[in-house]
């Protein structure tokens, strides 16, 4: 599972690379613009940048933006106040929207489930690619521990989004992969393997945009384990969590 | 004749070709204009510091096993200002049983047994505040509450481990922090016969950067 972070890390290092141009100088035209101490709305207000003020932007911290006044101040503004500047050319700023408008555009999604694959306790984490506003990409890797057996999943699928203009929509998933079966160390000494086998997927869920940038999604699943033996094995999975999109 | 075609059609294509020049330079050049149409401000433009990694180290007591250090890295996305979520993972090496030092008999688990590894996907929620040294010396502060999931193996098995913590975190600048934390790693096991929820407690110090 170390490869959980290994992924984080190479997606963040993707972030990282995206090209930097010199510093933004932005110019507030609203009556004032609040200063706070810190990245969030609870820390105090020690300054107020009035109308016409110009501002460099350092940084950005969920939402808030570290800002330099022409005098040397630095402090944190909401993004809000930075969306209502303009730049040197008097043009308003591109920021990404954090709504609705923004869920719909979203490229990027990544998620954290929780829930159950069959009586097991199971975990997931999943990168999605949206191809369309109707159609995703996805990539999921499960952990499911239980008593007799260590069972990890990783899938590829792909997604349908019924109604995409709708906070909450059902979507559809049909997806391959594959399962590995450990069995737990009791069963190991009565001569039970450890095996790695195909699996299908068939499913069904529904998605619902909360706020900002994230996402809720309860998801049904449908596996076939394409064992050796006569008959497939059929797993029934259910997941409820959370995913956010860039 | 065949050659003086030729000769005709060629200078003819090249009056032709060379005619749009011959109006160009009669034209005035432009003024070089200042560029106008300067890019515009992007969000791409603005560095955003919204992953947190970092490495820790501590103690860990491992129930029924004693105590042992442990030292991990850990990972995490902020997603608002009060709510993230981390992937960590953690290694350390028990100890003996009272039983096994006591009687000085054969041990319960092989070396490669004892080695204790987890790894966790929490979510965490934020209470901001800050920490006044003096009145000029201030650092951005949280404490938080985190609850999470994963998978612990020990004893030769994986267990599906519940992880219950809570932690303080002083920024001492905008991207670089300390962090205590302690944690519950809550996981079934059998390893001492009977089964049973064993209660791993951990404490352990931090540093971490944003980037």
């Amino acid at each position: 599972m170390r490869v959980i972070v290994f992924v984080f890390a190479f997606l963040s290092l993707c972030q990282l690379s995206a090209v930097r141009a010199e510093s933004v100088v932005v110019k507030v035209v609203e009556p004032y613009a609040d200063m706070h101490t810190g990245p969030a709305s609870e820390f105090p207000i020690f300054h107020v940048i009035e109308r016409g003020e110009r501002i460099t932007v350092l940084k950005e911290h969920t939402g808030w933006y570290k800002v330099m006044t022409e005098d040397g101040k630095e402090g944190w503004i909401a993004k809000a106040a930075l969306a209502s500047t303009r730049d040197v050319d008097d043009r308003p700023l591109l920021l990404a929207q954090n709504n609705f408008e923004g869920y719909q555009g979203r490229t990027w999604e990544f998620g954290i489930f929780g829930g159950k694959l069959d009586d097991v306790n199971a975990m997931s984490v999943s990168a999605a690619w949206i191809l369309t506003e109707n159609i995703a990409a996805e990539i999921s890797a499960t952990q499911a521990l239980g008593d007799f057996s260590d069972n990890r999943m990783w899938l590829v699928r792909l997604q349908h989004y019924t109604f995409p203009e709708w906070r909450l929509t059902p979507y559809f998933t049909l997806g391959a992969g594959q399962i590995r079966t450990e069995p737990s160390a009791t069963l190991v000494q009565s001569g039970a393997d450890t095996r790695t086998n195909d699996l299908l997927e068939v499913g069904a869920g529904v998605r619902y945009y909360l706020t900002r940038n994230f996402v809720m999604r309860a998801e049904y699943k449908r596996l076939t384990a394409l064992t050796e033996r006569d008959e497939f094995e059929e797993l029934n999975q259910w997941t409820l969590g959370f995913s956010v999109f860039f | 004749m065949d050659a003086r075609v030729l000769g005709l059609f060629l200078a003819g294509t090249t009056l032709i070709t060379a005619a749009p020049v011959a109006i160009g330079q009669e034209t005035p050049p432009p003024v070089i204009e200042p560029e106008l149409d300067r890019r515009e401000i992007r969000e791409a433009d603005i560095d955003s510091e919204n992953f947190e990694i970092g490495v820790f180290a501590g103690q860990i007591s491992i129930e029924d096993f004693s105590s042992s250090s442990v030292i991990g890295v850990s990972l995490a996305y902020h997603i608002t200002e009060n709510i993230f979520a981390e992937a960590s993972y953690a290694q350390a090496d028990a100890g003996q049983t009272s039983f096994e030092i006591l009687s000085g008999g054969a041990p319960f688990l092989t070396d490669d047994e004892r080695e204790y590894t987890y790894y966790d996907l929490s979510v965490g929620y934020n209470v901001n505040g800050e920490l006044f040294i003096t009145d000029s010396t201030v650092f951005n502060t949280d404490f938080y509450l985190t609850v999470g999931g994963g998978s612990t193996e020990f004893g030769g098995d994986s267990q599906f481990t519940l992880t219950l913590g809570g932690g303080y975190r002083v920024l001492l600048t905008d991207y670089f922090a300390l962090r205590l934390d302690v944690k519950d790693h809550i996981f079934s096991s059998e390893i001492i016969g009977e089964e049973k929820d064993t209660h791993n407690i951990q404490y352990t110090l931090g540093a971490s950067f944003f980037f």
